[in-house]
């Protein structure tokens, strides 16, 4: 996808949380700026301050130091034009797929029928035709994140936040969703056109984005900011892909 | 029910097999991994390369096979024509694919059969329970049951309420 106009930065934000054993800096001195129509993914290790990030352009947390700018502006209060696909898929047990889905489009000022039209279209979108009336006890790790999808794309945000949406599945059915999102992703009625993701595994962030970010480990700084320029769909066993898993390691490393 | 290819394959159309506890996304997941990989694999080495253990990775390859979308020569798996088509294909397409070859198992077309016949396409869970004890003698009709409706669901070839506890033909998408 083409890369437009800038859609938001992070300037100079370090993040600090209190903690009954002291004060804890997460992320250290972060800028970068990411434009629209760009699939980021951000890697790096364990409390390095990935989720944080997420959590900061969704504007559910303020920074400690610096300040996040969303298309111009400062961002002040929680980011409406932004969604979140959660590691554990963040579904509400006593609702069925459909009124799961239908979730965040109530505080939107949609009318019933509008909201039930919009929830059709992102279960079909993702998959999960036939689901409707399903609650989340009786699915499958798979089919509760393609909820998870569904109910931030039923949303038509403007940037898609995911945290390591596909690391509480197995090695299958992660392969399966990867795959379904690319597909999702390549299609021309796709509502969102950009995307920041974060995992703690490589070959993922190079199998799906146009770029990487690689945080160092506590405090988290930016340690590598790289284009991948592959095809899609990428194979793993290509000598480019593993050059680029070589390069991200040693940035880690 | 003619079907070309493996005599595991052939067998798998022919009794009542037990369903496999797998969810649809597992399945869809090998058939993507074969086709990155050429097709054919060795499955202890595929057991290697996903870090599971061999006999779970040997029950996804069995649900996978029971739908037709594999077969296993030898010590390999290898993708049969309909595993080819739903890799692939779109997401939406995916369904009408293993919805065909939902209805190649006898137990997914006895009980498609068994709610055509009823007036308004439905059966209450027990009900249900009772026919697959029937299909299938030996097996934990519960965890069958499980499997049915996480397939039929895919397939939209069933519904089923939970609050209700009722199951009923998908007539919407199966007309």
């Amino acid at each position: 996808m083409a890369r437009g106009p800038e859609l938001f930065k992070l300037e100079h934000v370090t993040q600090r949380f209190r903690l009954p054993q002291g004060d804890v800096t997460v992320l250290n001195d972060v800028s970068f700026t990411a434009s629209e129509g760009e699939f980021i993914a951000i890697v790096g290790p364990s409390g390095a301050g990935k989720s944080t990030i997420l959590r900061l352009i969704s504007g559910l947390l303020k920074p400690s130091q610096g300040q996040v700018i969303y298309k111009g502006r400062p961002l002040t209060q929680t980011n409406l034009e932004a969604a979140m696909v959660f590691q554990n898929f963040g579904l509400l047990p006593w609702l069925t797929v459909a009124q799961n889905v239908e979730l965040g489009l109530e505080p939107r000022g949609l009318d019933r029928a509008a909201r039930r039209k919009r929830v059709a279209t992102y279960i079909a979108k993702v998959g999960l035709e036939g689901y409707e009336e399903a609650y989340p006890r009786e699915l499958s790790g798979g089919m509760k994140q393609r909820v998870g999808l569904a109910r931030a794309l039923a949303v038509e945000p403007e940037i898609l936040l995911m945290d390591e949406p596909f690391s509480s599945l197995d090695a299958l059915t992660s392969i399966n969703l990867r795959d379904e999102l690319i597909d999702i992703w390549s299609d021309r009625d796709f509502p969102v056109n950009t995307v920041v993701m974060v995992t703690h595994m490589i070959e993922e962030a190079i199998e799906l984005a146009d770029r990487v970010l690689v945080l160092s480990s506590r405090p988290g700084q930016i340690a590598g900011d790289l284009q991948i320029d592959l095809p899609r769909p990428r194979d793993k066993r290509d000598k480019a892909f593993s050059e680029y898993v070589d390069k991200i390691f040693s940035l880690i490393a | 029910m003619d079907k070309p290819g493996g005599t595991t394959h052939a067998a798998a159309n022919e009794s009542n097999q037990p369903l496999p506890q797998i969810g649809i996304s597992e399945i869809l997941g090998l058939v993507e991994l074969l086709r990155a990989k050429g097709g054919r694999e060795d499955i202890y080495k595929l057991a290697r390369e996903l870090q599971m253990e061999f006999g779970d990775t040997l029950t996804v390859i069995r649900a996978a096979e029971l739908l037709g979308l594999v077969h296993t020569p030898g010590g390999d798996v290898e993708i049969d024509k309909a595993g080819d088509e739903i890799g692939r294909a779109k997401i939406g397409d995916r369904k009408g694919i293993i919805h065909d070859q939902l209805l190649k198992l006898p137990v997914f077309n006895t009980l498609s059969g068994f709610l055509k016949e009823k007036e308004d396409h439905r059966a209450s869970r027990d009900e249900v329970l009772e026919k697959l004890a029937e299909l299938i003698p030996n097996e934990n009709a519960e965890q069958t049951f499980t499997t049915l409706v996480q397939w039929g669901r895919y397939a939209e070839l069933f519904g089923y309420n939970d609050d209700s506890e009722t199951f009923y033909l998908d007539t919407e998408a199966s007309a």
